[in-house]
């Protein structure tokens, strides 16, 4: 299993989620964070903006299906600017369902 | 060591900070998050009925529950439940012990108790003293 957590524009994460949905992913959780890249910020004129607002949004998948929720997300959070966000990838050695107690996803 | 990162009911919160400060693994990070999980958030696993057949054709893309209910302005209809994130750090010797009490307190047998994943961890440093790994968790 992996976690997934993508840093993404906060317009396109209702695009993004619902892409995910429609392709069998429906489980997330997301959160609001604050950030900067490569770039140190924004810069619009003479005022500097040094943590810009993202979604960061954290799911985790069999490890078959991680490219294909990377492509879903990338293709649907990109903007061809920058700031359009990252993905990171990162092992997951167990997932417990609290309900059942069972060690599945 | 390893990470646990339960994510789980607010109500329940209280409970699993005295029962993680009784097992002596106080330390915790506790973050305020929106979740769904497979039944599509609270209200969408009864909308899955309520779609019809014909929205699917209409749309011409993989129709979903969320996006017929974005789309209609529905009632009643949470895409996100808020719930509360643990992440904790901890020996790799406790994670069974601390998994299995996180699900004894946090299970209602509704759907929507949450889940707990567990990933390695591979260094931890103590910002104060500059000590590593095992010392700096203990």
């Amino acid at each position: 299993m992996k976690m997934i957590r993508a840093f993404i524009r906060p317009e396109k994460e209702q695009e993004v989620v619902l892409a995910l949905e429609g392709a069998g992913f429906p489980s997330l959780t997301k959160m609001p964070v604050f950030g900067r890249g490569k770039q140190k910020g924004l810069q619009v004129g003479p005022v500097h903006y040094d943590e810009l607002p993202k979604a960061l949004i954290m799911t985790v998948v069999d490890n078959e299906d991680v490219d294909r929720v990377v492509k879903i997300i990338q293709d649907k959070a990109r903007t061809g600017f920058i700031g359009d966000g990252k993905i990171f990838v990162s092992p997951v050695e167990s997932a417990y369902t609290v309900r059942t107690g069972e060690a599945v996803l | 060591m390893k990470e646990i990162t339960a994510i789980i009911r607010r109500d329940k919160l209280p409970e699993t900070k005295n029962m993680l400060d009784e097992l002596g693994y106080p330390s915790m990070t506790i973050q305020s998050v929106d979740g769904r999980g497979k039944q599509k958030g609270a209200m969408c696993a009864e909308m899955d009925s309520e779609m019809p057949d014909s929205y699917c054709a209409a749309v011409k893309l993989t129709p979903t529950p969320s996006a017929y209910a974005l789309e209609h302005t529905l009632p009643k209809v949470a895409l996100y439940v808020p719930k509360r994130m643990l992440t904790i750090v901890v020996p790799d010797d406790v994670v069974t012990k601390i998994v299995k009490s996180i699900i004894k307190v946090n299970q209602t047998g509704k759907h929507g108790d949450g889940k707990i994943f567990v990933s390695p961890i591979e260094g931890a440093v103590r910002v104060r003293t500059g000590e590593h790994d095992g010392e700096a968790i203990a």
